[in-house]
């Protein structure tokens, strides 16, 4: 490989990706279930658009059928596969059903792809769909880490998640005005030392979804994650522990682990 | 690096706001193209955004501005190393045509694959030909079809007329449509079967090889030889050569696939690939006409020496084109556009 060109690896959800200038950044790849949904909508809207041509070609051509069958039959052929090939050539990796479920085809250096890609990866359609509904290039993709199917690796090319992101915005427990956590700094330290990214998002997307649980799921769910953050993480002193719910231990946690990140709270 | 991500975001926010509005405007355009004040911009505003990206993955656990700095950085990495294709290449029709001399000239660049293809089909045409000829059991095995096992009843029934249902001239239209989507079809397997390492096309090839020596053979030995190719030879000149073409597509995407990694152009190896493909789809849409309005009419409408004669000239005018159309190009243009692979 030429020193030029980004360097890639993948796990099974993700692709990253670490250019020449030395960024590194991370894409997530497409599952086969949401793959499979878009095409199934794609394919329902070839057929939709086949059969409203053939009911004008048939209108065109009524006296003369066999012209009308001529034509249909080279039609559904031509559209089937210029309908993938073109729209994702042109049209920033998607068909109407990627679009439409946030996926998106690029060359596998995270660069667009290309034309010529977007023929090959679409022309290649009548090996992966051997011998019945797409099972050659469905078992291709479970056993590849970039979930390519053959016609992505002989294109060289993949299926990219990507769903609309905003910037995130301020969350109320970055606002808190005190943080009963902040008063043993030590403690709040090694909490934000040990945990995880992973760990931090459950925490907080336990928090987001607060309203959304049921109150029994939501009692018995931040009574674990409490426990566990208590018994295996950091252990804060048991005497403001016994004071807190477990809804006010995991409010506290984020705010240590998402609020103010110099601690400078500690000494107000 | 401990991270202070409020005053973070607010004071990276606005470039982060304009980095994506920048973003939004070139992806919708059609051809990518960015001016020079706008490319440098992305180029200022993606050092930025990746400088940010870096603070936030190893200053802060703050997984969802991680998400939005990846996602935005690999959107305008993809843009600044995005080499668009120019606006003439998409929308000149002239550009377009080119696939009239680039076919010929592919096909002949990349004749070895082609020369396996045909050995492969000589082998089973061989197989095919020796197991009717020396082996009566085979012939209920290798042509299952009851015309091509009985040719005195096919023949006698096309002379008579009695198809004659197919052959007004809006029938032989459907016909062909359904002939030409067929081979097609067959064709581009051929071609993506090179996937397996050309093993598939190998055994696709082999199989249509077997059957055309078959058919030729039982219709030879029963004294049908003359009809036999004046029904076949008028779409066959085309259609044979174009399975072949298929074929030595197949065999060129499994020697690209077989050496990809050292393949330093994997973009023009697949740019060859397709114009086999759509050489081959060209040709066999005149087979297909060729088949529905012309093979299918016998004699007396139609003498056999004068369908053979047709047949003889299609394959010269085949062979002239294949052959020496966009020869007159210097070799070193042509050296010029040689994949990695084959210098």
């Amino acid at each position: 490989m030429k020193d030029s060109q980004p360097t890639r690896w993948a796990t099974t959800a993700e692709l990253t990706i670490a250019t020449p200038e030395g960024v590194l950044f991370r894409l997530p790849l497409a599952g086969p279930a949401s793959r499979l949904y878009a095409m199934v909508l794609d394919i329902a809207i070839v057929l939709g658009t086949v059969n409203g041509v053939g009911l004008l070609v048939y209108r065109i051509f009524a006296k003369a059928p066999g012209y009308g069958v001529m034509v249909i039959t080279l039609a559904e052929f031509a559209i089937g596969f210029a309908y993938g090939a073109l729209l994702e050539g042109f049209w920033n990796g998607q068909t109407i059903g990627k679009r439409l479920f946030h996926l998106r085809v690029i060359d596998q250096s995270g660069l667009p792809l290309r034309i010529e890609q977007a023929w090959v990866r679409n022309l290649m359609r009548v090996f992966d769909a051997l011998p019945f509904a797409y099972l050659v290039g469905g078992l291709s993709a479970l056993s590849n880490p970039l979930m390519q199917r053959f016609g992505d690796r002989v294109a060289g090319t993949l299926v990219v998640r990507q769903t609309p992101l905003v910037a995130p915005g301020e969350e109320s427990w970055t606002r808190q005005k005190y943080n009963s956590f902040m008063d043993y700094p030590t403690i709040a330290m090694k909490l934000r030392r040990a945990a995880t990214p992973e760990l931090a998002s459950l925490v907080q997307d336990a928090l987001r979804r607060r309203n959304e649980l049921a109150s029994y799921a939501r009692r018995e769910i931040y009574r674990e994650l409490a426990t566990y953050l208590q018994c295996e993480v950091s252990p804060f002193p048991d005497e403001l522990v016994e004071m807190l719910s477990d809804e006010h231990y995991l409010i506290n946690t984020a705010g240590v682990l998402f609020g103010d990140q110099r601690l400078s709270r500690v000494h107000r | 690096m401990i991270l202070d991500l409020e005053r973070f975001q607010t004071q990276a926010g606005p470039r982060w706001s304009s980095l994506e509005s920048l973003l939004v405007a070139i992806e919708g355009r059609p051809d990518r193209r960015l001016n020079p004040m706008e490319a440098e911009q992305l180029q200022e505003l993606y050092a930025q955004a990746a400088v940010d990206l870096n603070r936030v993955a190893h200053g802060a656990l703050a997984p969802e501005l991680r998400q939005y700095l990846e996602r935005l950085v690999a959107r305008a990495y993809a843009e600044l190393h995005y080499v668009p294709p120019t606006r003439s290449e998409l929308w000149q029709p002239r550009r377009w045509l080119r696939i009239f001399t680039l076919f010929p000239e592919t096909f002949r660049r990349q004749s070895r694959y082609f020369a396996l293809a045909v050995l492969i089909t000589v082998l089973g045409c061989a197989l095919g030909g020796l197991a009717v000829r020396y082996d009566p059991a085979a012939v209920d095995v290798l042509l299952p079809a009851n015309y091509l096992r009985n040719p005195v009843q096919r023949v006698h029934e096309e002379e008579q007329g009695k198809n004659q249902d197919r052959h007004s001239t809006q029938s032989e239209a459907a016909f062909s449509a359904q002939l030409i989507r067929h081979n097609i079809e067959v064709a581009m397997l051929a071609a993506a079967l090179g996937v397996t390492f050309g093993i598939g096309t190998a055994l696709l090839l082999f199989e249509n090889g077997v059957l055309l020596g078959a058919v030729a053979v039982r219709y030879t030995q029963q004294g049908f030889g003359l009809f036999m190719s004046a029904w076949l030879l008028p779409h066959g000149v085309f259609e044979i050569p174009s399975i072949l073409i298929a074929g030595q597509a197949g065999f060129y995407l499994a020697r690209v696939l077989l050496r990809r990694r050292e393949d330093r152009d994997v973009r023009q190896s697949m740019r060859e690939w397709l114009v086999l493909i759509a050489g081959t789809a060209m040709m066999l849409v005149w087979a297909g006409v060729m088949e529905a309005f012309f093979s299918q009419h016998h004699e007396p409408v139609l003498p056999y020496w004068f369908k053979v004669a047709v047949g003889g000239a299609e394959l010269a005018l085949l062979t002239v084109y294949l052959l020496l159309i966009g020869r007159r190009k210097t070799d070193a243009q042509a050296d010029n556009r040689l994949p990695a692979e084959n210098k």
